[in-house]
């Protein structure tokens, strides 16, 4: 008879081989490629760190940096602020219907990235519909939705900002709302009690939600090339602009590497801002619940 | 009265996020059957785009690539989360924590990263030239993660006790999987598959990468919005959303279903 032990183990092996061989080690990959240099579309194995000193002294790659934190920033708060009332509204008053209203939040996202940006540019652009519609009823077009960062921050909270809704309703699934009755009976507001009592208790659900936004905005590639325009480039433009016409791979390297890194320090702000994650709410129990 | 209004706020909020979420969506099918793409008022239905991207040789390779790269990587990626969420839920050991994280890992990386992270690993350490099967393994990544989800989702009502009743009665582990456990939890393996296949399906980033010049639907509704749009992109994009919509409201009767048969539990 094989232990308890061990049928965990055989059981999760496979996956966890395959993760680590076709995952973590190319992620460890790249960090080696990253100190070596490429020369006419080959990686040479000769070690330096000229990728990273031009990385961080040149003001071109520092400046799309930036640019891409600050969206990442933007797109997150945005999408943190809208989802809270959507969410509670879901968890508190869906009744019968919390499953399905959840599912049709995050139903759009499986239609993948692509489509969904190619949906996006018939509505936003100068020949979308909205500024089709202005100028054929004889107003001035919106400019801001014409190819510029506004229409690239619109199209990622467009595609994110199912994942925000999905986190904190998983957060919400185990929050009990009676503490809400017990502060009102108490005299305290609805605001007061949701700053004091539902936000503090349903902050794992936040983090969680503003880490699984920020970290894809900040790679975003797609959504910034149809919608962003000539002047909207982000980060993840110019690190795919690497793998593609110039095939600088080592240089590409060292830029998902600092990519990389931005990502686990923001997991580990967040992670560290929220405390304990299990007294906050999020638990495999309140995944049941759904 | 405050509060009442407040819930209506609520409510209203929720119905805009709908509108933002699924006008684009309802607004790219209206088009495809529009023969002015452009400004497609007063209606004026044609079939014509429908008809243009059936005759595209591209599109037929294209969508059994993304057929195959799908089928594999929903089996691959529905195979190992099952298996991982039985052990996690099922066997208190040490590691657990460990494993969950490491499942779950793959959503917090950026899709670009995994995509050029496994082109360079497969051509410059495995020496692998990219193709399905590479498109498939890279996939199955992150795809495994949501499978994950999926499957805990589902199975942390399950009881457990169940299989160990079969093998008191003798059953052996395999048997006890088969006729007890299997027939209870296949809804949640089904939405894992359908899940990680519809990602998959859909993916740009990593399949472009592993894949070059070999199309796949999104490379193709990717190099159309390069070339300037072509018209029976809209058709595709139609087609595509009506595929996953069906899928999924198949995926939530059968999380109904599939929830419904683990409530006897309590």
């Amino acid at each position: 008879m094989l232990s308890n032990r061990q049928r965990f183990w055989f059981l999760v092996l496979p996956g966890a081989g395959f993760l680590v061989v076709f995952l973590v080690l190319p992620l460890v990959s790249i960090v080696v490629f990253s100190f070596w240099r490429t020369e006419s579309y080959t990686m040479i194995r000769e070690w330096n760190i000229a990728n990273y000193t031009v990385l961080f002294t040149d003001w071109t790659y520092i400046k799309f940096l930036l640019r891409s934190l600050g969206m990442a920033s933007i797109v997150s708060l945005v999408a943190l602020i809208y989802a809270w009332p959507v969410a509670l509204f879901i968890a508190r008053h869906g009744g019968r219907f919390k499953l399905i209203f959840l599912l049709l939040t995050s139903a759009p996202f499986l239609t993948g990235e692509i489509l969904r940006v190619t949906a996006l540019q018939q509505i936003l652009g100068p020949i979308g519909v909205i500024n089709m519609a202005l100028g054929n009823f004889g107003f001035e077009p919106i400019e801001a939705l014409m190819y510029t960062s506004t229409a690239t921050a619109i199209g990622l909270t467009y595609l994110w900002i199912p994942f925000m809704v999905l986190a904190i309703y998983l957060s919400l699934l185990n929050f009990d709302f009676e503490l809400l009755e017990v502060a009102k009976v108490n005299g305290a507001r609805p605001l007061r009690a949701f700053w004091e009592i539902t936000w503090p208790l349903n902050r794992a659900g936040s983090a969680i939600g503003v880490v699984l936004v920020f970290i894809p905005t900040l790679a975003s590639t797609i959504t910034s090339q149809f919608l962003g325009g000539p002047d909207g480039a982000l980060y993840g433009n110019i690190l795919a602009h690497q793998f593609g016409a110039t095939g600088t791979w080592a240089f590409g390297s060292a830029m998902g590497v600092v990519l990389f890194a931005i990502s686990l320090i923001v997991l580990y702000i967040v992670w560290k801002s929220v405390g304990d994650l299990r007294r906050s709410g999020v638990t495999i129990k309140g995944a049941g619940e759904l | 009265m405050r509060r009442q209004l407040s819930i209506a706020m609520q409510a209203a909020l929720l119905g805009a996020l709908y509108v933002f979420l699924y006008g684009p969506i309802v607004y790219i099918a209206y088009v495809s059957f529009q023969a002015n793409s452009v400004w497609p008022f007063p209606p004026e239905t044609t079939f014509d785009h429908y008809a243009s991207l059936w005759q595209e040789r591209d599109f037929h390779a294209g969508l059994a690539n993304s057929l195959l790269i799908a089928g594999g990587t929903g089996a691959l990626s529905s195979l190992f989360a099952t298996m991982a969420a039985m052990a996690v839920l099922k066997y208190r050991v040490a590691g657990r924590g460990l494993v969950a994280a490491l499942f779950l890992a793959p959503l917090f990386i950026a899709h670009v990263l995994i995509g050029i992270s496994s082109l360079m690993f497969n051509k410059a350490i495995l020496g692998l030239p990219g193709n399905i099967l590479s498109a498939i393994l890279a996939n199955s990544t992150y795809a495994t993660a949501f499978a994950f989800l999926v499957v805990i989702a589902q199975l942390a009502r399950y009881d457990w006790r169940l299989d160990d009743a079969a093998m008191v009665f003798g059953a052996t582990p395999g048997r006890a999987f088969r006729e007890v456990t299997l027939p209870l939890i296949w809804p949640a393996i089904l939405g894992a598959f359908i899940v990680s296949f519809l990602l998959s399906f859909n993916n740009l980033e990593i399949s472009f990468y592993n894949l070059g010049a070999v199309p796949t639907l999104p490379t193709l509704a990717w190099g159309s919005l390069r070339h300037g749009i072509s018209e029976e992109l809209y058709a595709l994009a139609a087609l595509i959303n009506l595929a996953v919509f069906v899928l999924l409201a198949l995926l939530y009767g059968l999380l109904r279903s599939g929830l419904l048969k683990l409530d006897y539990k309590d």
